[in-house]
């Protein structure tokens, strides 16, 4: 069963890539083999007419028609390619986020699902080693934060310090921390259950320890423990 | 034929040490360049294998993090400037003067001073494991090689250990690019040239536009650690303007080690199928298509730095489509096979397989170019795959074809067969058990020193691992292979497998002054010797040792201390910069070490008075050279396509500069910090220089010595003068205390951008006392007035780039 929404994109569009992949493969090496086999030398072969000889240039040939039947074939599957990667890309980063619906029935804010409003995002910064996550609520937490299952998560990712990239691994999502900016990363996470984030840029010693859990809970628990948080 | 300098060091050495030491014949450089990217190829493998070890099975603790980190950036560097590109220019050397035809490289010394410089750079580069190597990946990502991140001075040994290797190839691009446009034998037109030469001709392309921007940017970096500038450490810069500028050359990079082997794949292939290579034009076009597209899809590293959805649209268009050059390519090696008469042996069998590999590589490239999945993908071991597929599959696997291809060339012995052909199924299948579980790790970042027992990944990690044992046990059967048959193989005669390029007609191994008539190819792509034989050294065609016609010279002519004795004065001078002792980490202060600085400024000096003065020239019918400016058509190409890469290392100082102001919420206004009528004044003195420049040159071509001494004087003067002007400014700058080095963004970019101006107007001033000297001894004057012309080609660029500086700094 899929984790997030954003597994669901990569692994529909990873798909894709992989049967083409496949396809070509198979077709280019099973050629190669083919060829490779059928015209080995053999005893009874002798050199081909043309055979470069040395002393003279060999003569060129070659059919443009052939170059352009291949680009021709790869274009049309690398356009099915792109258009599939920009469906992908138009849903995992639109020029602005969705709106954020992780409040949703919290006390402590009024948005509510009829009205649509956005709630606040969460802010995610990473320091060597480790993340910070801070709610609205200016409650933080290290290497650990809580989200409900099924809602819109939008979060807002920077540094404090050097580069580090910021992955949910089972969620297929990642962005880059950076010192000075901030990138928004968002998703809707399906199942309760913890989940690794982990630093994907080399950040010093101390990087392979740079781990936090991402915590989905069942969205009634997750109200009582936003609430009761001090 | 040859005049000597009496080197004073002629006594000192053996004649076999020295043959080595002070060769400037492309094919010792090239063996040089050879053994040399092997050595360091067996070194950076090792450092694999560690890493490799270290990651077999989860929670191990064989290396600390911060060796694994040392190991994994050192290891990066390693492979890509000291293996792959030298491992490919040991053959280009080699193999490049005698497929077009040439005597030799176009300047000898420079080749032999680009391997010296090559050399040590490797040795600094491995030196700085002494210092605490740099440990934050071959990308080397700020603002962590900020002072206050990396404290270590083993990352500024490792910044010098760049800036030298691009010194190094800087120079070689110039001087292959040189011969082989000016160089090929009478009648061997570009199109004829095989594919190898193509392949490095379009590489070199590349290096030139690519390497200044990596040079600029590790300038950058380096006085940011130095003198405590803001390029790389600030918000305004930081690490998207490495990103960018690094990127920029890093993916023209990929394609500069791809290249060549490519070549290499292109000539072994017809050779070995008997067949020539189809479309061997749309081969050559596809590449030149695929390295002009490099320089647009460098956004495709940039993908999750939040650079904005059109951004990355456009990146992901061009990267994908950057596939289809190569398509073609791989395409028109295939249907080379088509009735064929396949012979397999050892580099047929490598060529074909780094073809196999190469199409892996390259449709799991097409995945990393879509920005979607690359927000899955990025930083995990699919990516290491990935170019480890492109850069050992396709890259190393077609340098190894090229080796087994030219061996019998180099020594005239052929190797073990069948050691070869075992050494090839063994490359071949450990390859795939090392690289292919990587693909299925993807979701485990690269570059972590170790992993959780519970996330599953170690069993694909001691596959992996595995096979790299697998792969880098194979290469041992390569080496002891090769290094048996040189001294026991049997011989192998010139043309071993019948090829068809000029190399061949030549005896294997080749003797020193290569052919005895330069052959011309007529209308019909016949190869003429002049001594009517179908080999160019005649009957002497067997064997080596006998020279028909009295043009041989033994190896030991032809030489100069200058290009080893100039390189060892850099690497002393950049030493020297690097490993001095950090006084205070904020604000950044660095102490250098001055001893080894003056040392190599002395010894630089020195050098380079040697070089200058001494009598060098080998081939008394092609060309004779002495620096710096005497050989004509082939200095000023020279000088030419040196400018063009300095318009690029220029772009990008004043791209940073940009970059960082319009970063900036706020820069000092017009007039506020520099006084226009000073930088007005400087723009008048400095273009009334490049007038004087010209009149000089008008004087020499009347032959009027005291026009010219008079116009040289007067550049020289106006040179001064500019700097006086900049030196007040600096002064008055400084001494007002706006305006320190780390003071800000607007000193940082200031100091520096005009800094490396004036270094370049110092540097044409040095050319014209030099020429104000040779003047005075009555040269210049009697039809021999190119030197002034390219001293005024320089000249003129200077003050062309303060025509841009003066608005940008002072104007606006």
């Amino acid at each position: 069963m899929a984790v997030s929404n954003t597994q669901v994109i990569f692994d529909n569009l990873y798909g894709i890539f992989t049967y083409l992949a496949i396809i070509v493969g198979v077709i280019v090496f099973t050629l190669m083999a083919y060829l490779i086999i059928k015209y080995r030398e053999r005893k009874s072969s002798s050199d081909p007419e043309d055979t470069p000889r040395l002393g003279r240039i060999p003569t060129s040939r070659g059919h443009g028609r052939n170059v352009l039947i291949t680009v021709t074939l790869s274009t049309f599957l690398l356009a099915v390619l792109i258009i599939t990667s920009f469906a992908a890309v138009d849903t995992l980063f639109p020029g602005s986020p969705p709106n954020s619906t992780w409040c949703y029935g919290i006390a402590s804010y009024n948005q509510t699902q009829v009205a649509g409003q956005s709630c606040p995002r969460l802010d995610v910064t990473g320091h060597q080693f480790y993340w910070v996550f801070r709610y609205p609520n200016n409650h933080t937490y290290t290497n650990f934060f809580r989200v409900p299952a099924n809602t819109t998560v939008v979060l807002d990712v920077t540094s404090a310090d050097v580069f580090h990239d910021f992955g949910i691994i089972q969620f297929k999502i990642k962005t880059d921390a950076i010192h000075g900016r901030t990138n928004t990363i968002w998703f809707i996470p399906y199942k309760t259950g913890n989940y690794t984030i982990q630093c994907f840029e080399l950040c010093g010693t101390g990087h392979v320890g740079m781990i936090a859990t991402l915590d989905v809970m069942p969205v009634a628990d997750f109200q009582l423990w936003y609430d009761s948080a001090k | 034929m040859t005049v000597q300098s009496d080197h004073m060091s002629q006594d000192i050495f053996p004649p076999r040490v020295r043959r080595w030491l002070f060769t400037t014949n492309h094919k010792e450089v090239g063996i040089l360049y050879l053994v040399t990217s092997l050595f360091f190829f067996v070194a950076a493998g090792l450092l694999a294998l560690s890493m490799r070890t270290q990651l077999s099975v989860p929670d191990n603790h064989v290396l600390t993090e911060t060796l694994y980190n040392q190991f994994v950036t050192v290891h990066g560097l390693l492979m890509i400037f000291w293996v792959l590109s030298p491992f490919a220019f040991g053959f280009a050397n080699y193999v490049i003067p005698l497929q077009i035809g040439a005597r030799d490289l176009a300047f000898p010394r420079l080749n032999a001073m680009s391997y010296w410089f090559y050399l040590f750079s490797g040795v600094a580069i491995i030196m700085s494991f002494m210092f605490g190597a740099p440990d934050l990946g071959w990308t080397l990502y700020s603002p962590q090689t900020a002072f206050q991140f990396a404290p270590a001075i083993g990352l500024n040994v490792g910044a010098a250990a760049l800036i030298l290797i691009t010194v190094s190839i800087t120079m070689s691009s110039v001087n292959f690019l040189v011969t082989m446009f000016k160089m090929r034998a009478p009648g061997m037109k570009l199109r004829n040239m095989p594919v190898f030469p193509w392949a490095i001709l379009v590489t070199i392309f590349m290096m030139l536009y690519a390497f200044p921007s990596f040079l600029a940017a590790v300038l950058l970096l380096y006085v940011d650690r130095a003198f405590g500038t803001f390029y790389f450490s600030s918000i305004q810069g930081g690490a998207l303007l490495w990103d960018n500028v690094f990127w920029f050359f890093g993916h023209p990079e990929v394609y500069i080690v791809l290249f060549p082997a490519i070549g290499v794949i292109a000539d072994v292939i017809p050779t070995f199928t008997r067949r020539p290579l189809y479309g061997s034009k749309y081969v050559i076009g596809s590449m030149i298509a695929a390295a002009v597209i490099s320089f647009i899809v460098w956004g495709h590293h940039m993908f999750v730095t939040g650079i904005g959805l059109t951004s990355t649209k456009l990146y992901t268009v061009t990267t994908i489509a950057v596939s289809l050059p190569f398509d073609v390519m791989v395409i028109a090696m295939i249907e080379t096979l088509i009735k064929a008469r396949i012979k397999l042996k050892a580099a047929a069998l490598f060529a074909l397989g780094a073809i196999a590999l190469f199409v892996i590589g390259g449709i799991t490239g097409v995945y990393l170019a879509s920005v979607a999945l690359d927000h899955a993908l990025r930083g995990t071991y699919f990516v290491v795959a990935h170019f480890h597929y492109i850069m050992v599959g396709a890259s190393i696997m077609g340098l190894i074809a090229g080796l087994y291809y030219w061996f019998p060339k180099l020594t005239g012995r052929m190797y073990n067969e069948t050691v070869a052909k075992i050494h090839f199924v063994v490359s071949f299948i450990g390859f795939n058990i090392l690289y292919f579980p990587m693909f299925l790790l993807l979701d485990m970042p690269r570059r972590i020193q170790t992993y959780a027992p519970d996330t599953g990944w170690g069993p694909l990690n001691s596959l992996a691992t595995l096979g790299g044992f697998i792969f880098g046990g194979a290469q041992v059967l390569l080496f002891l292979n090769l290094l048996l048959s040189q001294r026991r193989g049997p011989a192998s005669g010139p043309n071993p497998w019948d090829g068809w390029t000029l190399e061949w007609s030549l005896p294997s191994p080749v003797p020193a002054h290569d052919f005895d008539t330069i052959p011309t190819i007529a209308e019909d792509g016949t190869y003429r010797f002049g001594n009517g034989s179908s080999y160019p050294n005649g009957s002497a065609h067997i064997d080596g040792s006998k020279i028909g016609n009295g043009l041989a010279y033994s190896h030991l002519e032809g030489m100069s201390p200058w290009p080893l004795v100039m390189a060892f004065a850099a690497f002393l001078f950049f030493l020297g910069l690097s490993i001095g002792q950090p006084t205070s980490p904020n604000p950044v202060s660095f102490k250098p070490f001055w001893p080894l600085i003056a040392d190599g400024a002395i010894l630089g000096v020195i050098s380079l008075y040697g070089y200058s003065r001494e009598r060098f020239s080998v081939h008394e019918e092609n060309h004779v050279e002495s620096w710096p400016f005497r050989e004509v058509p082939n200095v000023k190409l020279g000088i030419w396509t040196f400018l063009g890469a300095e318009v690029i290392f220029f772009g990008v100082l004043i791209g940073a500069y940009f970059f960082v102001r319009t970063n900036s919420a706020t820069w000092p206004a017009v007039g506020e910090l520099f006084s226009i009528r000073n930088g007005f004044a400087m723009t008048l003195v400095l273009l009334t220089s490049s007038l004087t420049a010209i009149m000089a040159l008008a004087s020499a071509k009347i032959g009027s010595r005291n026009g010219l001494i008079a116009g040289l004087l007067a550049t020289l003067g106006l040179g001064a003068g500019f700097l006086y002007i900049k030196a007040t400014e600096w002064i008055e700058l400084g001494t007002h205390g706006v305006f320190s080095v780390a003071s800000g963004l607007p000193a940082t970019s200031y100091f520096i951008t005009t800094g490396t101006h004036g270094v370049h107007v110092v540097a044409g001033m040095c050319m014209t006392v030099y020429l104000l000297a040779n003047t005075v001894r009555g040269r210049y004057i009697k039809g021999d007035y190119h030197a002034i012309e390219h001293f005024g080609l320089y000249w003129h660029f200077v003050d062309i780039v303060w025509v841009f500086l003066f608005p940008l700094f002072y104007l606006i």
